[in-house]
Order: structure tokens, then C-alpha cells, then sequence
């Protein structure tokens, strides 16, 4: 079918030249083939992030008879004057703290020495395990590491209890459910998942580095930890810049973990923004959307804000 | 030429005769720590969904005794565990191939037909990987799929999951077409073929290994899924297995342990085998097109 149309579009656009209609008949051939993404991307992506803008400006709650008003500013301005706004913020901030030098780093130090396995079949076998949690979807990542955590039959429980004898099942360490160790497990959890991804990230960055330059600086009498300094982190810089710009990114928005984690306890740690959001658009009251939209509009722009300022700070230089 | 190969040549020329036999040695002992790390919780899960019931309990890594009738017992006991299975390849398996499809057509117009305002889009696109768009738009997804009838409805899941990763397949996609020369597509066009018959017949042989990785991407993406399942679909039998399991509280009952692991093993284990089937087609596509992207 498509095929049909496609051919009749390029024959046509042949064929005929000239008039302002065929112009416009040659463009709309020439978009057709991106026509079926950007269905997809304009209704699911674009559209929805710009309701969601408008909306921020209205009263507007999903379970209520009334028709919505256009408010202003008004949420805005409720919103920046809660408390529990700069909290949530702060929140998703410390966890990103927690999470992103254990996210960077690990996965570099395992590079460089993934890098000098000379053993071929190793090596294969090497990235095929880092990369297995990769492809673990995200939600049956969360699901095991609550196994994990679990409090009474969790085994990293039952390794600090009956192996070490480090806790009493009284005072075991109570991991999830918004205690102060659950932005923190997250964390671990978190780097768990990505190392081999972002490892192989790194791997790739190495093999790109002309070998002769780590040589020669060998030679200049460098030691290994001046030669990584000076050759291979700079030629590593554009790769590290772009994932520490898009671990922050996905870490300031994490929101599944907090909902199989923390729950909807305004003063847990896992009480985000991205959390207040969710639970002013779906669980309180009539469903306040617009009042959401204007918190989810909040976080966006300040996390927006700050990955700019990292990608200024990051730039290549000279 | 693979590239394990061309990997493991550079190594040997890396290779300085200064390094001793120990630091080599510790290397690999550091790396096994870390690949430790990685299986543990997994040989964890995989022994519990063997483990007898008294074993389960008990917290010891390794079983007393062995245990193989859960896998049976799941599908027999837990009422929508195949329904929860069958909506989740259901709607993985239809949007993949539909992700897929339009990454593609749009990689391909991108780079070989350049449709006037083709920068506009990449850009666009490029920005909605560092805009929180699934945490935002979820409120007014909400409200679209409500007016299209799609709340509580399996099928409905499928328009939002081709979002997921759909900006980053196109731009996977159009990296992989980068590398196909304009040529080979304009001498097939001259020979009378539309850009339809040049694209299937020339370039989709040329990016397959791109073609592994937007899978892949999709399939983790769609088959792990939760914020849209948990929030557009209320009804246990209308969800996907991985939202079911994680509401799943271990215990007793059809929630044992070593039943929640069997479920578990039997979710995650597809993706796996895959993946490691496919590796190096994986690794080459992620070389020539997905990091650069």
C-alpha cells in the first residue's frame, strides 16, 4: 500500500515540472517517508509537552464538573511559594549527587582496563556480561533490587545479619519505603544497571584514540596515571560530557523507582518533583492537572537550566 | 574483518613489554569483581525460582534441595499471569516493529531525500532527549488517550510506547544512513527505482546492524515499561507482566518466592538470550551508528 503511494508520489514529482502546485506536491513526496515518525513524535511528544504548558496557566482538574480557567500565573506562583516545591527539588538534586560520580567513574576505571585484555574471546566475553543489565528492562531491574533490599528475606539483609552478624534482625538496615537509606539504595541500584552500558560507552572512546599518543608519552617517561591524565582523559572529554549531561538528565527525572520504592509520603526522601507532579495529577483531591503541570514545568525548566550550564561548562575549548 | 578482531589487534600492539604478568593478573580479578557484581543478583533470582519452599525461606544462597514444578505451578495458579504474559509480548512485538518501521523511513529521508525543514526535525528531536518529555507529558497523554477511548485498553499502550525511544532509533537510523554513500541510492533510482525500492533493496542490507541495536533499545524499552501501564491501564488482567510483578508482594501463597522468581526468570530470560545471540551484531551497530549518534 505504502509502496503504491510512494511510487506514485516519485513518478508523479518526475513527471510533471514547473507550477507552484507541483512545488508543493514534490515537498509533500519528499516528506512522506518521514510522515509516520512524526505522527508519532508530534502527537505523543511535542503536542503533549504543549498542553501541558497551557494547561499550567488554568485551574484545570480532571474529576471536576467545572469548566477550567485560564489562571495565570497563579500556579506558578502557588507552586514557588510550597515548601514541599523546593524540598522535592532538593530531593531529586541530592540523589543525582549521589548517583552520577558512581556512574562516571566505575564505568571508566572498568574501561581502560576492559581496553587492555589482549585476549580476544575474553574480551567478547567480558562485555557481553557487563552489558546483560542493559538489557534488563527497567521495571525488572527495580523488581529484583526490591527482592534485594527486601527487609526480612532480602540476601543483602540476610548477608549483614546471619553471614556477618553485622545487624540483629531487630536493627537490619530498612533499605526501601522512604527512609533515609532509600535514595541512596536507588543510587547503587541505579549505577548497578548502567556500568556496562556506559563502560562500553568508554571502550568505544579508547578505541579511538590514535595508540601512538598514550606510546609516546610512555616514552617521554610518563606513568601510567600522567598518561591517562593528559592523553587519554582529554580525547575522552566529549564522550564523558555528553553522558554526565544525560545521566543528569535521567536522574533529575527518575520517577518509577519512587513509585515502586518510596510511595506517595510527603516526607520521604524519594517525595521528588517528579513525584509531587504525580500525585497532585492523579491521586489528590479532583485531580489538580493544571496545578501538576505547572510543578512539572518547574522541574523541567530548572533541570533544563542546569544541564545548559554544564554543557557550557563542558565545552571544548580552544 | 570483525571488529573483535580489529579490537584485539590494537590491543596487541598496545601491549608494552614493562607490564608484568601480576598487573595483568589483577586486572582481570578487579574486572571479575565487577562482572560478580552483575550476576549475583541474578544467580540469586535464577537458584530461588528452583529452591524448594522451606529452602526459600531459610536465605541460604545456595538450595537444599531443588525444585522445578514452580515454573508449573505459575502458570497453572496465578489466574492472569498468561494473559499478563501475552499482553506484554502483544504490545512489545507491535511496537517494536512499528518503531522500527518509522526510524527507517525517517533515517533514510533524513540523510538521502533531505526534504526541506529536515534540520528542524533533527533538532527537534535531538532536544527531546534532554527534555523530560515522558515524566511531563504524561499528565496530558492521560487526558489524549481518554479522549481516544484508550484508558484501561492494552492496545492503547502501543501509541506511547513508540515514543519511548523513537527519537533516538531515527537518529540511530540516520547515523547508519550516513554511512551508506548518496551514490549507491541515486544509481539505483536512475536505474528506475523509487526511493521505496532503494531503500528496501540497498539500504536496509547496509544498516542491519543498526537495525539490531533499535530492537534491542525497543524491546527493553516496551517489555520494562511502567509509568504509562501503572497510570493509562487499571485492571491486573489488562497490564503488562512486569507492572504485575512489581505490585507483587513475596510471601506466601501464589506469591511465594520461589514463584515470584520463577515469573521473573521467565520475563527476563527472553531479552537475555537475545541479546547474547546477537552480540556482535549488537556491538557493531552500536560502534558504527549508535555512539556517534
Amino acid at each position: 500500500m505504502a509502496q503504491v503511494i510512494a511510487n506514485d508520489e516519485v513518478e508523479l514529482g518526475a513527471r510533471v515540472s514547473g507550477g507552484p502546485a507541483e512545488v508543493i506536491r514534490k515537498g509533500m513526496s519528499e516528506w512522506l517517508f518521514l510522515v509516520p515518525a512524526l505522527v508519532f513524535f508530534i502527537g505523543y511528544q511535542v503536542w503533549p509537552i504543549i498542553r501541558v504548558l497551557w494547561l499550567s496557566f488554568t485551574n484545570f482538574q480532571l474529576l471536576s464538573d467545572k469548566p477550567s480557567q485560564w489562571v495565570g500565573v497563579d500556579n506558578y506562583a502557588q507552586a514557588l511559594h510550597d515548601p514541599l516545591m523546593w524540598a522535592s527539588l532538593w530531593r531529586a538534586a541530592l540523589f543525582t549527587m549521589m548517583f552520577l560520580p558512581g556512574t562516571i567513574i566505575l564505568p571508566l576505571l572498568l574501561a581502560i582496563l576492559v581496553d587492555r585484555v589482549a585476549n580476544q574471546r575474553l574480551a567478547t566475553v567480558y562485555r557481553v556480561i557487563l552489558l546483560i543489565p542493559a538489557v534488563i528492562p527497567s521495571t525488572l531491574v527495580f523488581v529484583l533490587w526490591k527482592w534485594m533490599y527486601n527487609y526480612q528475606s532480602g540476601p543483602i539483609n540476610h548477608l549483614l545479619v546471619d553471614t556477618f552478624g553485622l545487624f540483629t534482625l531487630q536493627n537490619a538496615p530498612q533499605w526501601l519505603g522512604g527512609t533515609a537509606l532509600t535514595l541512596p539504595a536507588i543510587a547503587i541500584m541505579e549505577v548497578w544497571w548502567g556500568l556496562g552500558y556506559h563502560t562500553i560507552f568508554f571502550i568505544a572512546g579508547l578505541a579511538a584514540i590514535p595508540k601512538d599518543m598514550p606510546d609516546a608519552a610512555r616514552i617521554d617517561g610518563a606513568n601510567e596515571w600522567q598518561v591517562f591524565w593528559h592523553v587519554t582523559r582529554p580525547q575522552l572529554a566529549p564522550i564523558m560530557m555528553i553522558l554526565v549531561v544525560l545521566r543528569f538528565g535521567s536522574a533529575m527525572a527518575v520517577i518509577d523507582e519512587y513509585l515502586i520504592f518510596g510511595g506517595f509520603n510527603r516526607a520521604s526522601p524519594t517525595y521528588t518533583w517528579t513525584i509531587f507532579m504525580y500525585d497532585q495529577a492523579f491521586k489528590t483531591g479532583l485531580w489538580r492537572q493544571g496545578y501538576a503541570a505547572s510543578i512539572g514545568m518547574i522541574g523541567a525548566i530548572a533541570m533544563m537550566f542546569v544541564m545548559a550550564a554544564l554543557l557550557w561548562i563542558f565545552r571544548p575549548k580552544g | 574483518m570483525t571488529l573483535e578482531a580489529d579490537h584485539a589487534d590494537i590491543n596487541a600492539l598496545r601491549q608494552e613489554p614493562s607490564s608484568s604478568v601480576g598487573t595483568a593478573a589483577l586486572r582481570h580479578v578487579v574486572i571479575n569483581l565487577f562482572n560478580l557484581a552483575i550476576l549475583l543478583p541474578l544467580a540469586w533470582v535464577l537458584l530461588m525460582s528452583v529452591k524448594s519452599l522451606p529452602d526459600a525461606t531459610r536465605g541460604d544462597f545456595w538450595p537444599k534441595h531443588f525444585d522445578f514444578t514452580h515454573y508449573g505451578f505459575v502458570f497453572q495458579h496465578i489466574a492472569t499471569l498468561p494473559v499478563n504474559l501475552f499482553n506484554s509480548i502483544y504490545v512489545t512485538t507491535a511496537t517494536v516493529l512499528i518503531t522500527t518501521a518509522c526510524a527507517v523511513l525517517a533515517g533514510y529521508a533524513l540523510v538521502h531525500i533531505k526534504p526541506l525543514g529536515s534540520g528542524i526535525v533533527v533538532t527537534a528531536l535531538l532536544i527531546s532527549l534532554y527534555f523530560p518529555v515522558r515524566v511531563v507529558s504524561i499528565i496530558s497523554i492521560y487526558q489524549t488517550q481518554h479522549w481516544l477511548g484508550l484508558i484501561n485498553n492494552t492496545s492503547g499502550l502501543i501509541l506511547p510506547y513508540i515514543t519511548l525511544q523513537l527519537a533516538i532509533s531515527i537518529l540511530i537510523m540516520r547515523s547508519m544512513f550516513q554511512l551508506v554513500p548518496h551514490e549507491m541510492f541515486e544509481s539505483a533510482r536512475v536505474d528506475g527505482a523509487g526511493h521505496w525500492r532503494a531503500l528496501w533493496e540497498i539500504g536496509l542490507p547496509m544498516v542491519r546492524n543498526g537495525l539490531v541495536v533499535i530492537f534491542i533499545v525497543n524491546f527493553v524499552a516496551a517489555w520494562g515499561e511502567y509509568l504509562f501501564c501503572l497510570t493509562l491501564v487499571d485492571d491486573e488482567a489488562k497490564r503488562t507482566m512486569p507492572v504485575v510483578l512489581a505490585a507483587a508482594q513475596g510471601g506466601q501463597g501464589q506469591w511465594a518466592w520461589p514463584n515470584l522468581a520463577a515469573v521473573y526468570v521467565i520475563v527476563v530470560t527472553p531479552g537475555i538470550i537475545a541479546f547474547t545471540l546477537a552480540q556482535r551484531l549488537f556491538f557493531k551497530g552500536l560502534m558504527e551508528g549508535a555512539l556517534k549518534g
